[in-house]
């Protein structure tokens, strides 16, 4: 029972974008963010622009799922282009009605706030829709590895984040087949008061959080039956390629420069 | 060697003991079966077995190690896929064990791949783990299992979940593995676990009631009794062979098994083990479910095809293999999925959903009232019955599936697992609905638990129900039936009556389904004997 891909989601493909180490994915995003935030003059973000389109094309994320991104936050960044750019207090630049108008730095001080969002939301695109969530985790717990010796259980929150995304379609496949149990028998979940709606849903919460303990039960015991025990695993992500370290290198210049443009 | 021996074991929950006095041995390249019940202690045996319980008194050891040390020798393997797979990713789940297991990376990674290989499923490497089917996920479960090497298994009915195709693939990839020196322990319901097995134990509450090689199991009526395989009309039939001189690991192919029949001159007692079917019992007037052009996607997939297909009286079998939309249809059936196009109809009235009474797999899982009676009463109530009708249709729901009064006001959850089934069935009933949507509800039971459900669901007909049951064992559902509809990939590929269905490979091979056992002997004997 799959429902519709979920924005943001992974998709599965084989482009440079999806070969590149996820580490140096992340570590570039990171990078990016900075990069984008210290960016003020036109050619940063110019080159800012020119990286995203050349990330997106080589990832084959379309633009218009950078656009499905920016929804959500349309008012948000509209809000904040108008709150730069609009002057109602005279002395504008141009004037619209009396007094309310528009200054010119107004207007490159939102544009460039709202660039800086598409950017994020672009990067983040291009990282997610070509690494896989168990190669994000690997990645980041990979990376946060030094945290270990401050005592940090680095490798069981990697594991727990890992099998929260294993369980959340098996969670979802359960609810759906409570919800179509309980309709044939005559549950109507989209019909009557709120109290109403929200006491038919504890009917199918009850039997979904008995089968998900259920389930964490057994899977405790199959971790455990394949000898987990949350220490001394074998660390799984290999060593980088020299593409990998290239590209690494390549991006820290690059953002680099644009920051000191 | 695997050395289980005079092991006691009891739950802190129940009372009597689990396990009392079992003693079992598993060399490297032995097979032993272990059948019995559904709550006979086979379960609680594989966890002893492979030291994740610890038995109260006795000793398990293998190959010198013992306690938790056992699992790193001895694999585990349960029926249900789902609750065993940690990675979101296959390669990654095969990785798990080994990387437990604090190897090398370079070792972890050949280790994995060979696994993949070993189990036949490398093309799945990269996939994700919930995209699989269930038969693939239990080729994964195995692999990730194989890949830290173990010297024993222990299977816990492991095929019971998966369709007949993926079955046999456990099946044959089993064998290899007893072959490559691995000892098996391996609890089952299946007689097919008995014909290739070294040795077979019957276990019976808990206590080994059996001990023997296969053919003195085959041969003994006491034996089969108590695993309760005499339900099974396919264990009767290789029964009748074996005592008649068949070697068992021969039975388990059914064209040596009905040539031997016909060359002993045994083939009318092999056919007379195969039972008969059900007498067309279905009174006048009688409901009629069917789906007309019903399409249904989700995303991009398209599980259902404009489907056509009629119930019209009594026990109809939908059939296919994994995937082929036999869950999708079943829903649609009951109603309670929207159609991208066509309709479901009841007695020629479109569905509406609480019409037509659906039960998924394992209907005892989604309990949640507080008292037996109030979640039997959870469908009268939701159709808005008055208070002295819905007393009136719990006592009839709960008196037709042999529940006790007592038993009403005690919380679902304090029962038995068979207990719950029959409350969830309860619940089922109390709507008295014109037709019935079963998903795989014998999946998981033992030979007499599914004969019951049988008998069950044929009274449902008699009454004049329209029953749909969706099913990987068509072989042995033919008995109850009255219609079978083929599916294969979201289409209906043929559909026939059960009488055609009984005795000829013809309707299974047009849609790529194996054909079941008991079918193909009885065509073969049939021609034999009439030829």
């Amino acid at each position: 029972m799959a429902s519709h891909v979920a924005l943001g989601a992974y998709m599965p493909g084989d482009t440079p974008m999806h070969r590149l180490d996820a580490r140096v994915k992340l570590v570039l995003l990171l990078a990016m963010t900075v990069a984008a935030f210290c960016a003020t003059s036109l050619l940063a973000a110019v080159l800012c622009i020119m990286s995203l389109a050349f990330c997106l094309f080589v990832s084959h994320v379309s633009p218009g799922t950078v656009a499905r991104g920016l929804r959500p936050a349309a008012i948000v960044l509209a809000l904040s282009f108008l709150a730069n750019a609009v002057v109602v207090t005279g002395g504008a630049d141009i004037t619209i009605v009396g007094q309310v108008g528009a200054s010119s730095a107004g207007v490159w001080r939102g544009t460039l706030a709202v660039a800086r969002i598409v950017m994020l939301v672009g990067f983040a695109l291009v990282v997610c829709a070509t690494t896989m969530p168990t190669q994000m985790v690997d990645a980041a717990s990979s990376l946060a590895r030094p945290l270990g010796r401050l005592g940090v259980p680095v490798g069981d929150l990697a594991m727990a984040t890992s099998i929260a995304l294993r369980f959340i379609p098996v969670a979802s496949d359960e609810y759906d087949r409570i919800v179509l149990a309980q309709r044939a028998r005559g549950a109507r979940f989209d019909e009557g008061s709120v109290r109403k709606r929200l006491s038919r849903r504890v009917s199918v919460l009850v039997p979904l959080v008995v089968s998900l303990f259920r389930r964490a039960d057994e899977l405790a015991l199959a971790m455990g039956d394949r000898c987990y025990s949350g220490d001394r695993r074998t660390i799984l992500i290999g060593p980088m390629r020299t593409v990998d370290w290239s590209v690494l290198a390549g991006g820290l210049v690059f953002t680099a420069l644009v920051c000191l443009v | 060697m695997l050395e289980i021996k005079n092991v006691r074991f009891a739950y802190a929950t129940s009372g009597g003991p689990a396990l009392d006095g079992v003693s079992i041995v598993v060399r490297p390249g032995e097979r032993i079966a272990v059948l019995g019940v559904n709550g006979s202690g086979k379960s609680t045996l594989a966890r002893i077995a492979n030291g994740s319980a610890r038995p109260i008194s006795g000793e398990v050891q293998a190959d010198g190690e013992r306690g938790v040390d056992l699992v790193r020798v001895v694999g585990y393997v349960r029926q249900d896929p789902t609750c065993q797979l940690v990675s979101a990713r296959v390669f990654d789940e095969v990785c798990f064990g080994p990387a437990n297991l604090g190897l090398k990376r370079r070792e972890v990674v050949l280790r994995a791949h060979e696994a993949l290989v070993r189990c036949h499923i490398e093309h799945l490497a990269d996939k994700g783990t919930a995209e699989l089917s269930g038969g693939q996920q239990q080729l994964v479960a195995i692999a990730g299992v194989i890949a830290m090497h173990p010297r024993y298994l222990v299977l816990d009915e492991v095929t019971s979940h998966l369709d007949p195709r993926a079955g046999e693939e456990v099946a044959a990839l089993t064998r290899s593995l007893v072959d490559e020196g691995v000892g098996v322990l391996e609890m089952a319901h299946d007689v097919r676990s008995v014909l290739d097995a070294t040795r077979v134990v019957v276990l019976e509450e808990g206590r080994m009631a059996w001990e023997g090689t296969p053919t003195d199991f085959l041969c003994s009526a006491k034996a089969l009794n108590l695993s309760s395989l005499n339900a099974d009309s396919r264990a009767r039939a290789i029964c009748a062979a074996v005592r008649a001189g068949a070697n068992p690991g021969d039975c388990g192919d059914p064209d040596v098994l009905s040539t031997f029949a016909l060359t002993h001159g045994i083939g009318r007692d092999v056919m007379g083990t195969l039972g008969q079917r059900a007498d067309a019992d279905v009174p006048l007037p009688r409901h009629e479910l069917a789906l007309e052009a019903a399409t249904v996607c989700y995303g991009d997939v398209l599980a259902l095809d404009a489907v056509t297909l009629a119930a019209l009286e009594g026990v109809t079998i939908i059939a296919g293999l994994s995937g082929s939309g036999k869950t999708t249809a079943a829903c649609a059936l009951a109603g309670v999925i929207d159609l991208e196009d066509g309709v479901a109809l009841l007695d020629n009235a479109p569905v509406r959903p609480g019409c037509v009474g659906l039960a998924f797999q394992r209907p005892e899982t989604q309990l949640f009232a507080d008292t037996v009676a109030d979640d039997i009463a959870f469908g009268p109530r939701n159709i808005g019955l008055g208070e002295v009708e819905v007393t009136a249709a719990v006592a009839r729901a709960a008196h037709e599936m042999g529940l006790g009064d007592d038993l009403l006001d005690r919380p679902p959850f304090s029962l038995s697992g068979g207990q719950r089934r029959r409350v969830a069935l309860a619940g089922l009933v109390a709507l008295d609905y014109g037709a019935y949507v079963l998903d795989e509800p014998s999946a998981g039971l033992d030979p007499v638990g599914r004969s019951r459900l049988q008998a069950f669901v044929r009274r449902l007909a008699r009454g004049g129900a329209s029953v749909v049951v969706v099913t990987h064992a068509v072989g042995a559902w033919l008995s109850v039936a009255d219609h079978v509809v083929f599916l294969r990939d979201g289409r209906v590929a043929t559909s026939c009556g059960a009488d055609e269905a009984w005795a000829s490979s013809a309707p299974y091979e047009t849609v790529g389904l194996p054909v079941p056992y008991e079918v193909r002997v009885r065509e073969l004997l049939g021609g034999g004997i009439h030829g």
